[in-house]
């Protein structure tokens, strides 16, 4: 009993310094990737590391118009989305953080994380932030509708509520392939476009301020604060990533209890990451982004898709007896 | 538990009959709060205030039927009285709701239990409650009266309209539940979460707000109730503790955050002469105090983790997908659609309480009075500190309370068991701060330390010249400019393009339509001449005549 705790929280250490160590590597590789199909060299992959450095090393400017809650923003939405990540399995399952894991949980600490991000861009009182949180507003009803549709699918199939719990019911059971998995996943790629502010609903590389979203709410801010500010973008990437490989993907994810089986699982998990990092770079390179005012259009599809995941498991059982 | 205590007024022969039963304890303890902080507050307490207490008790500590319609009229008329106090024109419209809700409440609970008494029940209750499609009164009238009043009004009277439903539903009416009842509950619920949700994005007047948060709020305790109430006649207990279990933690959180921003508001009110948001912007930096109680009421609003309001939400959700699990397949599409509509509610509540906070307390002040704003008096941050203090347990052991509220749930649903909590905010949090932390010495210990105050970027733009100290208030965004992508993605699809809550176009508009007619009608009787009444009375006679000679004849 000691020991299987132990080793839960040893893979929950394990998994905790993957997440927050390899999270910039991410978004370096992506980039590097765009870039070569662009036909341009691109940045080394171990720019974002660089980036956040020299941002962190950087005396902080603050605006004169901030108010004393201007510090707290970043450190919220780090807290919340660092909490998320270290929710997620990764490479096994049964962490010492899986009960915790309930897919409502989980959407309640991204919304934190979005709540404080919005209160960000408010906090100077300048157009853009203002804009860019009205914006992201939008954004997230449809997201987090959607969401909530294809948790109900999730929770429906895998009879658990705790992602671990799906996770592993997926891996173990033969759930086979449905129509209902397969338009949940249509949705929840959308739904993580957006969340993690990518193409086509927002460009993480755009520079200007009045296509901007995510990034128009931190215009403000500056040094170490900005750099948080990054760190939590990328977190929430890698988090969706594994989110998405967890659920969809879990087969040969490894168990907490059989360290064994944990190499096996990690380099799933990279090879996992590398796969959803090309799909993405090629997504990326061949999309363009859209209007603001297309994207609750684009949102309202995916939602439908959610909907039509859960009518379909629903007569799929209906059928099946 | 259950004695019956009988005082000898009341009706002749029988009295009045009081007792506390494990129901009434907890609705007692949801109006104990608020009453306190209440009372602490700065505002002056009339007569009619302590009449508004009084009857609020009264309906909860009812043991007959006559009982609970005293105390409902009492703290009908009050409030009526309050609200007239507070503004002339909600007032009528809060008459006549009132009215509405008593005539259909009194046939109600003396019918026999069945669907007419049912139905009558959610009609009365439910106008008395805000709930879709009785709503639209309730932003307007429980903004009107001073700010006390407005919190026991959002916090407390919505609540004792609740408990008459659930007294009567679950209790009184227990043995005759027909399937149809949770169903017209989870319906209306529905549609009050949704449009309330909207509003409260939409509108810009810091109580209105508030209002319209709290039909949202009792939408949500309704769809709780009404899962409850259906899974009962389909037998499945353990469903209905689940939403039972959310519906009641949603009471509770609701009757601590509700009145707490209401206060707020209030003092808002008192320091800068307005509630409108789009004149006031950066109220924290001279009521610092403020405007972190608001912070913590806006962050159980938005039913945020680790806050008061996540763990019903959280059971409310659960119980929406364990209903989606079994049944015939029409009700489990429309419990799919009600979990969308539940996420976009959420969201809505996040973004309408970031809009609240964001605009109104951070930002640029928008006019001198919102930069010369001072800190509130001590009395209402001591009523607010109550109620924040008391918002603490119940977002860090909802578990224990869940514990506490099962003998309420035993008593509602027969053969429930209790049920364990899926959500723990203690680990949660303990995991938070670990990261917190981390983040924090990480970034003390590599990064580089003070900070250097300077002009703000805003893409660049040059400083604003002297005379404007605080900058152009127009180029920050508004409360309006805030929710304007919201308004054209599904404002207008909701309420139609002039943005009106379709309980008005569609309830409150045809009966002020039929109210005219008649009293056009009754005009026209009253200016008639002597010669048409002459007449009228003469072809009244003829035809009375005519109609006795006729049965006469036969």
């Amino acid at each position: 009993m000691i020991l299987r705790l132990l080793l839960a929280i040893c893979a929950t250490l394990l998994h905790a310094a993957l997440m927050f160590g390899a999270a910039p590597l991410l978004i370096g590789v992506i980039a590097k990737l765009r870039a070569r199909l662009l036909g341009r060299p691109g940045p080394p992959v171990t720019q974002p590391y660089r980036d956040l450095h020299k941002l962190i090393r950087k005396t902080p400017l603050i605006p004169d118009t901030a108010t004393q809650l201007y510090q707290i923003w970043p450190f919220a939405a780090f807290t919340a989305t660092a909490t998320a990540a270290l929710l997620v399995p990764s490479f096994t399952f049964g962490m010492a953080t899986a009960p915790l894991s309930d897919f409502i949980t989980f959407i309640g600490l991204f919304a934190i994380a979005r709540g404080a991000t919005m209160l960000a861009g408010l906090e100077t009182g300048f157009g853009f932030g203002g804009a860019g949180a009205g914006r992201d507003a939008l954004f997230s009803i449809f997201s987090e509708a959607s969401l909530l549709v294809l948790v109900l699918a999730f929770v429906l199939i895998g009879h658990h509520p705790t992602i671990d719990g799906i996770g592993t019911t997926f891996r173990d059971g033969h759930i086979g392939i449905s129509v209902s998995l397969g338009f949940a996943l249509a949705a929840i790629l959308a739904v993580a476009l957006t969340e993690t502010g990518r193409i086509p609903v927002d460009n993480p590389a755009g520079h200007l301020e009045l296509a901007m979203v995510h990034e128009a709410m931190l215009l403000e801010y500056s040094g170490r604060y900005l750099a948080l500010f990054h760190y939590t973008a990328m977190l929430r990437l890698i988090t969706w990533f594994s989110l998405v490989g967890t659920i969809f993907c879990p087969f040969f994810m490894g168990d907490s209890a059989s360290p064994l089986s944990w190499p096996f699982g990690l380099l799933f998990w990279l090879g996992k990451l590398m796969a959803g990092m090309v799909a993405l770079a090629l997504f990326e390179v061949s999309t363009a982004k859209m209007r603001v005012f297309r994207v609750p259009e684009y949102l309202g599809v995916t939602m439908l898709l959610g909907i039509l995941s859960g009518v379909f498991l629903f007569v799929a059982e209906r059928l099946g007896g | 538990m259950t004695n019956t205590l009988t005082l000898p007024i009341g009706l002749p022969g029988q009295g009045m009959h009081l007792a506390c039963d494990p129901l009434s304890a907890l609705f007692l303890c949801i109006l104990a709060p608020q009453m306190l902080a209440t009372m602490i507050g700065p505002d002056k307490k009339s007569p009619t205030f302590w009449v508004f207490g009084l009857g609020m008790i009264l309906i909860v500590i009812a043991a007959d039927a006559f009982t609970l319609i005293l105390g409902f009229e009492l703290m009908s008329a009050a409030s009526w009285l309050l609200v007239l106090q507070g503004d002339r024109r909600p007032a009528t419209l809060y008459a006549g709701i009132a009215i509405f809700a008593g005539a259909c409440l009194i046939p109600a609970l003396f019918l026999p239990a069945g669907g007419i008494a049912f139905g009558l029940l959610l009609l009365g209750a439910g106008a008395k409650a805000g709930l879709a499609p009785l709503h639209a009164w309730l932003p307007r009238a429980h903004p009107a009266p001073s700010a006390g009043v407005s919190a026991l009004m959002s916090g407390g009277m919505v609540k004792t309209a609740l408990y008459v439903i659930i007294r009567y539903g679950f209790v009184v009416m227990g043995g005759q539940i027909q399937p149809w009842w949770g169903g017209a509950l989870i319906i209306a619920g529905a549609a009050s979460v949704l449009i309330g949700a909207l509003r409260a994005m939409l509108e810009t007047e810091l109580k209105t707000i508030l209002a319209c948060s709290t039909v949202e709020h009792v939408g949500l305790i309704a769809v709780g109730l009404g899962i409850a109430l259906r899974a009962r006649t389909l037998g499945d207990a353990n469903l209905a503790t689940l939403a039972l279990q959310g519906a009641l933690l949603c009471a509770i959180a609701h009757g601590l955050f509700k009145p707490l921003l209401f206060i707020g508001a209030g003092a808002v009110k008192h320091g800068t002469g307005t509630t409108s948001l789009d004149w006031l912007g950066g109220l924290i930096r001279g009521m610092p105090k403020l405007g972190t109680l608001m912070l913590a009421g806006c962050a159980g609003m938005a039913a945020l983790p680790l806050g008061p309001g996540f763990a019903p939400e959280f059971l409310l959700l659960h119980a929406v997908i364990a209903s989606a699990g079994t049944g015939d397949i029409i009700a489990r599409i429309g419990f799919t659609a009600l979990l969308g509509i539940l996420g976009l509610s959420a969201a809505l509540a996040l973004a309408a309480a970031v809009r609240m906070i964001g605009i109104g307390f951070l930002g640029r002040p928008r006019t001198l009075r919102a930069a010369a704003a001072e800190e509130a008096d001590r009395a209402t941050l001591i009523g607010m500190g109550i109620l924040a203090a008391l918002c603490v347990p119940v977002a860090l052991a909802p578990g224990i309370l869940l514990l506490l509220l099962q003998p309420v749930i035993a008593m509602l649903v027969p053969g429930a068991r209790p049920l364990p909590l899926g959500y723990q905010p203690v680990p949660l949090l303990i995991l938070a701060s670990i990261v917190t932390a981390a983040a924090f010495l990480g970034l003390r210990k590599f990064g580089a330390r003070g900070e250097r105050e300077v002009p703000a970027w805003n893409g660049g733009f040059g400083k604003p010249p002297a005379w404007l100290p605080f900058g152009n208030p127009a180029t920050q965004a508004s409360a309006t400019g805030f929710a304007e992508p919201v308004q054209r993605a599904i404002g207008f699809a909701i309420l139609g393009p002039k943005t009106i809550d379709p309980g008005e176009v569609f309830i409150l508009d045809p009966l002020r339509r039929v109210n005219i007619f008649f009293t056009r009608a009754a005009e026209r009787i009253r200016r008639a001449t002597i010669r048409q009444r002459l007449a009228f009375v003469f072809a009244a006679l003829v035809m009375f005549l005519l109609a006795l000679g006729l049965t006469q004849g036969q």
